[in-house]
């Protein structure tokens, strides 16, 4: 999708610049090392979304199994991704999905990031860039919301480095708060308010 | 909610823990006890409600939704005359949240302390299957936040912005106890 394009996007700043054109936002910062921008997800990304939803090392902190089946992931495009409030694809330059990001209501002030990401792009700031990406322009599209927050594994280092680069506040570690894959696990929760910084 | 002061302990030791409180099922007949707290905006402060303005409204609250929560117990003293009251709410198959509301005059006395410690021993007795039992107290509540870390509680943290409790966003602080946890 053509956006605005101006000078200072092409610079070399340090500085994110945040660019919106409805369904698109892309960031230009020299901090991760590809450029990413966000999208609406399709059918049409099925392969791509095999990629990451097979990935044992991708699904290790989510609540569900990897994928066995091309089926399944478009009965789950169909009946999650496409009606969802609020769900876009991580694409890089290329515009295939690499990842997905959502922010889902909890209840009338409160919504919950959740992000995933190909194993193959892990350690490059992507999801950082993302989560970024998310937190500056997620109040403007829903003003109802007062609180963004997360809940990461509590050994889920690498997540909880994300939304601490990002600015997040870490309020705690939650014992025992939910199941995943058959075990309780203690979370830590996380928050991002309109009043917050980004970092 | 309940301000405690510091309790002196007595020097004898008995054999059996001190019960001056006891919990049983709420009725209608608990109606004036019920009023007592109900309508008093100290009270209700913290809480969802607004205070009671008549019988009327109280019975109708007792029978709609008193009598037909699932887990819900009037504290007592000796006389079997109410004082408050203390619930366990379902959040999920593994979570219980535990809430309480205490009548004004007998607030400093230790009274919210005993019957949360022993709602809260009772709950994983009666209901093994759960993991944990959770508290939301009002950043401003101190005199509640103290109940709980006298129980035992663990004082997890501080969520910013969590609910709106009468028109505002509030900030609670979350407090837990699970099953393995010591009580003090």
């Amino acid at each position: 999708m053509p956006s605005k394009e101006t000078d200072q996007e092409n610079s070399k700043e340090s500085s994110s610049k945040m660019e919106i054109d409805s369904c698109t936002l892309k960031a230009v910062s020299s901090s991760p090392s590809e450029k990413i921008h966000l999208r609406p997800m399709t059918l049409s990304d099925i392969d791509d979304f095999m990629v990451w939803a097979t990935d044992i090392n991708v699904t290790r902190f989510c609540t569900w199994e990897p994928y066995t089946s091309r089926e399944a992931g478009i009965a789950y495009i169909n009946s999650f991704v496409l009606p969802h409030p609020w769900l876009r694809a991580i694409c890089l330059d290329d515009d295939r999905a690499i990842g997905s990001i959502s922010v889902t209501p909890v209840d009338s002030i409160r919504g919950e990031i959740g992000y995933v990401i190909g194993s193959k792009y892990w350690g490059k700031g992507i999801a950082t860039e993302a989560v970024r990406l998310v937190a500056a322009e997620i109040f403007k599209e829903m003003p109802e919301m007062e609180r963004l927050e997360a809940l990461v594994d509590v050994d889920n280092i690498g997540s909880q480095k994300v939304l601490e680069k990002v600015g997040f506040v870490r309020e705690g570690v939650m014992r025992k708060f939910m199941y995943l894959k058959g075990n309780v696990r203690d979370m830590v929760m996380f928050s991002f308010l309109p009043s917050d910084s980004l970092l | 909610m309940e301000m405690d002061s510091n309790e002196t302990q007595p020097t004898v030791v008995v054999s059996s823990p001190a019960r001056r409180i006891s919990l049983r099922q709420m009725t209608l007949s608990d109606v004036d006890h019920y009023m007592v707290w109900a309508t008093d905006a100290e009270v209700a402060r913290f809480c969802s409600w607004e205070p009671c303005t008549s019988r009327e409204e109280a019975i109708k609250y007792i029978t709609d939704s008193v009598l037909t929560h699932p887990w819900l117990r009037a504290i007592c003293l000796e006389d079997d005359r109410p004082i408050g009251y203390i619930l366990i709410m379902p959040v999920d198959n593994i979570r219980k949240e535990i809430g309480y509301v205490l009548a004004r005059k007998y607030w400093g006395k230790g009274f919210a302390t005993e019957a949360v410690r022993l709602v809260t021993a009772e709950i994983f007795k009666e209901m093994p299957e759960i993991e944990r039992v959770e508290a939301l107290v009002d950043v401003d509540n101190v005199g509640s936040q103290r109940v709980l870390e006298k129980v035992g509680f663990t004082r997890e943290g501080v969520m910013r912005n969590y609910i709106i409790m009468k028109g505002s966003v509030r900030d609670m602080v979350m407090f837990s106890f699970l099953p393995s946890d010591p009580f003090k």
